[in-house]
């Protein structure tokens, strides 16, 4: 069977498995589920073998006599000590080594990307001092950079940021700015939850977009037969379930 | 029981099955509905389009098959792009799931457009480490990458000529479903190296990742499979993200219409039960 074919039955079949899981939790459900995950962390050990144990360190060492390459071996070897509890402390070492090589590397890097640049980014001119004109002001809301957007931004910023400053009780004018703030949030969660749908809706589009190519003759027609065949074991294990309900004590 | 109290308890499944057929039936049936070009997704097409040729573009496909639906029609159209332009195209990954879909990806659109492996293009494959990868390539890129996907030198790649560290990469997209991701690739990647970086994502990520464009630290964002479309419809090469928007739009509208219906009843219902109060 060429391969093309038989990737098309497994897909299919696999896809048809986990959408049952629409209707009720099946063990159709769990067999695709437990599937997934078993061939998801087996290609990641196989590759993480190859890539790092044979091609990183195996070769260069036996081939290009890389010897200073022992010295992340090593290291990372102490990891290892945490299973015999004599010398768990030797593991220490690595952990202490990563932590703080990555908080090294991480630390200054995200505070110049993330808080530097975006308060940079967000403390923008309220009125336009160059041109012709003097000062002007942009109205363009389209415009990311316009007038009018800086004081969106600085209203955003200012009220979230003082809806989360919990010193003072929000009353009278300290409530309406607070109420400011969470319509802002309200805004960036509507946003955000869109966004989510339009992703979630895209990953069924995704799946439906094979289940109907795969329905071509050329196939074999995996998702026709393959959806008979799954009504059918729904139907077969729904009916098992009502003759022998399940205990729950 | 009122239709209102009858409706708000409707199976669930119901609401499945109209998700479904709303999401069928034009991908069956499709009306081709138009694609409005977005600023952010012209950012990166119009980036690409002023590259001279032979100009060194990088792609980083840091998703898995998870976020194949979104992330791979974004990953075709750019390819595409980018072999139209006779850029150089380099590849690699920082998702170890990803790898086998990433190679099958960049070989499949290099064969449709005629492009020879080595001199046109290369898989670089992944190495470990995610935001370490990115620092090793600004340093140099050989010492992150000794070997491509194949197992042939890199140094050997005339792909890579005149190529030692990120600094001589004269475009990067990351099209990422997570981390490490875009924000990875400015943070240790463009923010030290100095290199231009455009953005791909899933819709859930779009988002978090606007406030990067609105500074200017990504020129570009193409976001989930509805950026994928508007990019398809740059290149004029129309294709799964395409197909995909009539359905993504028929959806949209369902859930919109449902969640419009589920308020106007559980008003109606508190009205009911407010005025039986009253009557009390």
């Amino acid at each position: 069977m060429d391969a093309m074919v038989l990737g098309a039955w497994v897909a299919t079949g696999l896809t048809l498995l986990i959408f049952s899981f629409l209707y009720k939790d099946t063990p159709l459900f769990k067999l695709a589920e437990h599937l997934y995950v078993g061939v998801s962390v087996g290609y990641t050990i196989v590759k993480t073998y190859d890539t790092v144990i044979v091609h990183l360190i195996v070769k260069p060492i036996v081939e290009h006599g890389e010897i200073t390459l022992l010295i992340p071996v090593a290291i990372g070897m102490l990891m290892l000590a945490r299973y015999v509890p004599k010398v768990a402390w030797l593991s220490r070492y690595a952990f202490a080594f990563i932590v703080g090589m990555g908080a090294g590397l991480a630390i200054p890097r995200t505070i110049s990307s993330f808080i530097l640049k975006q308060v940079e980014d967000t403390i923008r001119p309220l009125l336009s001092l160059a041109g012709p004109d003097g000062v002007t002001f942009s109205m363009n809301l389209l415009n990311p950079a316009s007038n009018l957007n800086a004081i969106i931004i600085l209203l955003g910023v200012g009220s979230v940021l003082f809806y989360f400053f919990f010193s003072i009780e929000h009353r009278g004018m300290g409530k309406a700015v607070a109420r400011t703030g969470i319509l802002f949030l309200m805004i960036s969660f509507g946003a955000a939850f869109g966004y989510t749908v339009m992703a979630r809706m895209s990953l069924l589009i995704g799946r439906l977009s094979d289940l109907i190519e795969f329905s071509d003759a050329s196939y074999g027609r995996p998702t026709l037969w393959l959806l008979i065949l799954t009504v059918g074991a729904l139907f077969l294990l729904g009916r098992r379930d009502r003759a022998h309900p399940p205990d729950n004590q | 029981m009122s239709i209102a109290e009858r409706m708000l308890k409707i199976d669930r499944r119901i609401i499945f099955l109209v998700i479904g057929l709303c999401t069928l039936v034009p991908l069956l049936y499709p009306v081709g509905l138009p694609i409005k070009i977005s600023p952010e997704v012209r950012g990166v097409y119009d980036h690409i389009e002023s590259l001279p040729e032979r100009s060194v573009f990088l792609l980083s496909i840091d998703f898995d098959p998870a976020s194949k639906p979104e992330l791979h029609p974004q990953a075709i159209a750019l390819l595409r792009h980018a072999f139209r332009k006779n850029l150089r195209v380099v590849t690699m990954t920082l998702w170890v799931s990803g790898t086998g879909m990433a190679d099958q990806l960049v070989t499949q659109v290099a064969k449709e457009m005629g492009k020879e492996y080595g001199t046109d293009y290369a898989f670089l494959g992944w190495s470990p480490g995610g935001q370490a990868v990115i620092i090793n390539m600004g340093q140099n890129l050989y010492s992150a990458f000794p070997s491509d996907y194949g197992g042939k030198s890199t140094k050997e790649l005339p792909v890579l000529n005149g190529v030692r560290s990120l600094k001589d990469v004269t475009y990067l997209v990351s099209l990422g479903a997570g981390r490490p991701g875009v924000e990875e690739w400015y943070v240790f990647g463009k923010d030290k190296y100095k290199f231009e970086l455009g953005g791909g994502c899933t819709g859930v990520m779009a988002p978090g990742l606007y406030p990067l464009l609105r500074s200017g630290q990504i020129n570009g964002l193409i976001g989930g499979l509805r950026g994928a479309a508007e990019y398809e419809s740059l290149i004029g090469q129309k294709g799964k993200a395409v197909a995909g928007m009539d359905a993504q739009s028929a959806t949209h509208m369902a859930i919109i219409v449902l969640v419009i219906i589920c308020n106007v009843f559980y008003f109606s219902l508190r009205r009911t039960a407010r005025m039986h109060e009253q009557v009390r």
